[in-house]
């Protein structure tokens, strides 16, 4: 109990601290940051969810974060539904989806799991481009997000949708880490060390698997969602592979054993996509050298790394 | 969706030759591709997620090659050639230190490699599209098969993918080289204990992939253009047709390459927007019914 | 205890298990030897939910369970360690112990409640205690001995308090002297929990020397049943098994 109250304490303590930053150092480039990086950072630990702690190594679980934000994009610009209900709504187009798609993509193993993911990802896009009349196809769904404006607050300032990115990534890795600490979140470790042992002990797998599977989708669809409400729509790069690939890339570089290594590794990548990029237009060629020598360096992510030298236990998990 | 203009053309024998031609020679270049991957993973167990890049090189090598020499052919050799070198120093310096690492780590390391070479090629050629152009020896008036209009390059290419393929298949069958590749990929302890030099049989095998690759590359430069990033859509395609084929078959990369190019090229006419769909359709229904792909071992 | 009748497994076109016909009374302490492909294992896989038979059926206390699945069969109380120590090896002994009782006490879907649950871990320690792991308790699982990781494994089927503990060579890849150590550990348990035991083993010594009955299969058929001293006489089981020289081999 104690450790919920520091966690939820650590979190509330995180928001206060956000709050005050723009009144003493105002920059909107800051607050840009933020924003992206709640979005993201939830959409990285959800993969987490099912990579680091349940051994499923997803190809394609942007699907679930660019379906966030183009269920809610459309739900806001096309029905005249309020935002938290759209926002509930698409939660539930995320969670009958993954069901169905995970129920497909469990069964398989390893390879051909994140392989099928990623196809998955790629059949969605393919639609979301062809289908032209509702999606833009490849304009993405422009026009805005309107109703912004939730018990007085209008999210269409920037300020507040500042504090909101932030309140929403506290309260998912909130979520998210007490789901790992239950017992739950202990079968999903079973599940990655020994699926067989696991299943000898009684534990029914697919049903482990599938209902983390959902469970991930639905928080990468919030991280969606919060990006939806940043862009101001949704466009097909926020469906396509790369956003995986960014997903991935933050969970490695920030440590797949760490609970908060997916957060590490998001703000190294946004940082490293921020700095780098206004630094040479060479982006790929300096960010492929330091990914190597991460990767070659630590040969773990970031925050595994500190907690070993620390003389923390491994950290579980893959490296 | 366009199912009239579909019908339309199966139902003409001059569209259906076009299509079908255009859809093998889709289909052989990943094959080419496909069988390299194919032929890493079963041996390594590696995914190189850089072997669109391997293709990629290998078209610029071979551009480069023709525009100073004139001679297509060498520029196909170069292709090959310096993919084969750099498919060896690739598994030395990089992939080496990560065998047995998770999958994740080694799409990291190629990633990062595919992002290097991308912008690599962007500062020795330039961000800019580049047509090769047919070659001299190509430039002559197609033929006509049944109506339908077929480049004699196509036939060249497609008949040089399957001389290549059925090269790759018979070495692997009956070489001794051959033999030792094939029980590695059945199981890698045994052949370690037999005293046979693993690091040379990797470098080996990743030599012939990249070979592959590059040659690919080369074949696929005059029909092709050239800009940095075109290694991706292979890459992807070709991951369709190793996983459709079962990873670490050959026989059935070749098999799933041809439906692919196939599906593509009918699918651009009945599904101009929908045609990558289309692949990712027909790779998931497979995995659903056979979950180690068509002719894929059962991993346990 | 366990009734199987007319059971039958085939690979291709091998019987592995082949018209299997066996009871196992409650309370005994049955060994199951055979040579090498005897289909030993196969036969646990069979009882304990890992393959489906092709025909045959499995009565375990009076309910048929033939072709439930794993986790069915273990909550019915059939629980099995493993030939190659099969636990959990990011978790420490208790925590590897911990999860198998929340998994039996039917926690293993919940999201509401930390783990462990309130006495899980005194109940883990106690199972520990059971096979002298409580020393071990917090040292991770994957630093533990080779002796002390087939303990764990065993302690883990042990967790699910099982009225029938079925223990795939308990003693594989051990020197002589850990065999008994451990064999000991199993025959104490045996005679504490109420437990129906059974066990595959190769080593005759022990097979002999604590089995209150012996199985014998041999090309997937029963060969021979009894107590040890009619397995001893039985001259089928004397040609095709005892004289052969690989029967300490490994399967």
């Amino acid at each position: 109990m104690n450790r919920i109250v520091r966690d939820i304490a650590i979190g509330v303590l995180v928001v206060a601290v956000l709050a005050a930053v723009p009144h003493l150092i105002p920059s909107k480039a800051f607050q840009d940051f933020v924003i992206r990086c709640s979005s993201m950072a939830l959409f990285a630990t959800s993969l987490n969810l099912l990579v680091g702690y349940t051994g499923l190594s997803s190809f394609g679980h942007g699907l679930f974060f660019g379906l966030g934000t183009y269920s809610f994009a459309l739900l806001m610009q096309k029905t005249g539904i309020s935002l938290p209900v759209a926002f509930i709504a698409t939660l539930l187009i995320t969670t009958v989806t993954a069901i169905a798609v995970g129920a497909i993509c469990i069964r398989l193993r390893l390879i051909y799991f994140a392989f099928v993911t990623l196809a998955m990802q790629m059949l969605m896009h393919s639609v979301i481009i062809s289908w032209v009349g509702l999606t833009g196809g490849d304009q993405g769904l422009q026009g805005g997000i309107p109703r912004r404006v939730v018990a007085g607050i209008d999210l269409g300032n920037q300020y507040n949708l500042y504090i909101f990115a932030a309140v929403v990534l506290v309260i998912g890795l909130l979520m998210m880490r007490h789901i790992v600490n239950t017992s739950f979140g202990t079968s999903l470790r079973m599940i990655r060390d020994n699926e067989t042992r696991a299943a000898f002990l009684g534990i029914v797998v697919w049903r482990v698997k599938l209902t983390v599977f959902v469970l991930s989708a639905v928080f990468a669809s919030v991280g969606g969602i919060v990006m939806s409400l940043f862009v101001s729509g949704a466009y097909p790069e926020l469906i396509n592979w790369p956003i995986s690939g960014d997903a991935i890339f933050a969970i490695v570089m920030g440590g797949v054993g760490s609970f908060l290594g997916p957060t590490v590794g998001t703000m190294i990548l946004l940082l490293l996509n921020d700095v780098v990029t206004r630094q040479t237009e060479y982006y790929g060629l300096a960010l492929g050298i330091i990914i190597l020598a991460f990767a070659l360096g630590l040969r773990r992510g970031l925050l595994d790394f500190i907690t070993e030298r620390l003389g923390g236990r491994p950290a579980g998990g893959i490296s | 969706m366009d199912l009239d203009a579909l019908l339309d053309c199966v139902t003409s024998s001059s569209c259906l030759v076009t299509q079908t031609t255009s859809g093998l020679i889709v289909g052989m270049l990943l094959f080419m591709v496909a069988a390299g991957l194919t032929l890493i993973f079963g041996v390594l167990k590696i995914v190189n997620f850089a072997h669109g890049t391997f293709y990629m090189l290998g078209a610029y090598i071979a551009y480069s090659t023709f525009a100073f020499t004139g001679s297509y052919i060498l520029g196909v050799l170069a292709g090959g050639l310096g993919m084969a070198i750099f498919g060896v120093i690739f598994e030395r310096v990089l992939i080496s230190r990560v065998y047995g690492a998770n999958v994740l780590m080694q799409l990291l390391i190629c990633y990062a490699v595919v992002l290097i070479c991308d912008d690599l090629v962007k500062i020795i050629w330039g961000p800019d599209f580049y047509a090769m152009g047919m070659p001299p020896e190509f430039q002559v008036p197609p033929l006509f098969i049944a109506g339908g209009v077929v480049p004699p390059f196509y036939i060249m290419l497609i008949v040089v993918a399957l001389v290549i393929g059925g090269g790759l298949g018979l070495s692997l069958g009956l070489t001794k080289i051959g033999k030792i590749i094939r029980a590695a990929a059945h199981n890698p302890n045994m052949v370690s204990a037999l005293g046979i030099n693993t690091t040379l049989l990797y470098s080996l095998v990743f030599a012939v992939g990249g070979m592959l690759a590059g040659l690919a590359g080369g074949l696929a430069a005059p029909v092709r253009s050239l800009t940095p990033g075109m290694g991706f859509s292979i890459l992807i395609e070709s991951f369709i047709v190793t996983v459709i084929g079962g990873m670490g078959s050959i026989g059935g990369a070749l098999i799933a390459a041809v439906v692919l190019g196939l599906i593509r090229s009918f699918g651009t006419i009945g599904f101009p927007l929908f045609t990558e769909g289309l692949m990712y359709i027909a790779m998931i229904i497979i995995l659903v019914t056979k979950p180690s792909g068509l002719f894929g071992k059962e991993i346990v | 205890m366990l009734q199987i009748t007319n059971l039958t497994k085939r690979f291709g076109g091998v019987a592995a298990t082949n018209d299997v016909t066996l009871n196992f009374a409650a309370n005994s302490l049955t060994a199951i030897i055979g040579p090498n492909g005897a289909g030993k294992s196969t036969f646990f896989n069979l009882i304990s939910g890992a393959l489906k038979p092709d025909s045959g059926k499995i009565v375990f206390k009076n309910e048929d369970i033939t072709g439930l699945d794993r986790a069915a069969i273990v909550r019915r109380g059939i629980g099995r360690a493993f030939q190659v120590a099969s636990f959990f090896p990011s978790m420490t002994v208790a925590e590897n112990l911990q999860a198998a009782i929340a998994a039996h006490r039917g926690q293993w879907a919940d999201l509401n409640h930390r783990f462990p649950r309130q006495g899980v871990r005194e109940r883990a320690l106690e199972v520990a205690e059971m096979l002298g792991l409580q020393d071990s308790a917090d040292v991770l699982s994957a630093n533990l001995s080779h002796g002390d990781q087939k303990l764990l494994d065993i302690a883990l089927a042990l967790a699910l308090e099982p009225s029938l503990l079925l223990l795939d060579e308990p003693t594989a890849g051990m020197g002589p002297e850990e065999r008994w150590k451990m064999i000991e550990k199993v025959q104490r348990l045996w005679q504490m929990q109420n437990l129906t035991l059974v066990f595959i083993e190769h080593d005759m010594d022990i097979v002999f020397g604590i089995a209150s009955s012996i199985r014998v299969l041999c090309y997937g058929r029963v060969l021979a049943e009894g107590t040890p001293d009619e397995i001893r006489a039985n001259p089928a089981v004397i040609e095709a098994y005892l004289g052969t020289p690989d029967a300490e081999d490994d399967e």
